[in-house]
């Protein structure tokens, strides 16, 4: 697996998040396949739905252990502050949503969506991280 | 905080990117604490003051004292 870094804990990071996403393609598939042709039911469907989350605590695992390996302090201040902002605009965001559904009529946003939007908010603040630190 | 950090570099010619490697921190970093964007841990700044061969406060200083 090639990474472009020479940070070692940034590669490091790199190839445990390309794993975990691999996992979580593979156990997706799994699951679904599962539901569909054997209808599971009891214990088994529980442990089976639950299969393509464990990947994604994984990822979650796999930053933590980055920013407790990353040396530079900088760059960890850095990551920490998208990290951080990605995760207030997450919560901001469904909290919103979330009286929005109580009160109005706009659409129920599933649960499911909450990970992906919590990448797209940290990639805005991680681009207004670069933008405060730019050279 | 202010530094000297650029005017050491320049004595020594040196680019940020040979006092990255010398303190093992990435150029982000040098450019960062240089600009006064960041200020280092005093591990850091002991290190650079040991690069440097001076004491912390003869390379770091407040901005009020300016």
């Amino acid at each position: 697996m090639k990474c472009s870094t020479n940070n070692p804990a940034q590669r490091r990071f790199f190839v445990r998040f390309v794993w975990s996403m691999a996992a979580y393609v593979v156990l997706l598939v799994v699951a679904v396949l599962a539901f569909v042709r054997w209808h599971p039911a009891g214990a088994l469907a529980y442990g089976l739905a639950v299969l393509p989350a464990l990947p994604i605590l994984a990822m979650l695992v796999v930053i933590g252990a980055y920013l407790a390996e990353e040396k530079d302090e900088f760059i960890r201040k850095m990551q920490i502050e998208m990290l951080l902002g990605g995760t207030g605009l997450t919560l901001s965001v469904v909290s919103v949503w979330g009286f929005l559904e109580n009160f109005t009529s706009v659409r129920h946003m599933d649960l499911l969506w909450v990970y992906p939007l919590f990448w797209v908010c940290t990639g805005i603040s991680a681009l207004v991280v670069w933008m405060r630190y730019r050279s | 905080m202010k530094n000297r950090l650029k005017v050491l570099r320049a004595e020594r010619d040196w680019s940020q990117a040979d006092l990255a490697e010398r303190l093992e921190v990435s150029r982000q970093s040098v450019n960062a604490i240089e600009t006064g964007k960041f200020d280092p841990s005093l591990p850091l700044a002991f290190k650079l003051a040991r690069l440097f061969g001076l004491p912390i406060e003869e390379i770091f200083f407040e901005d009020s004292g300016q």
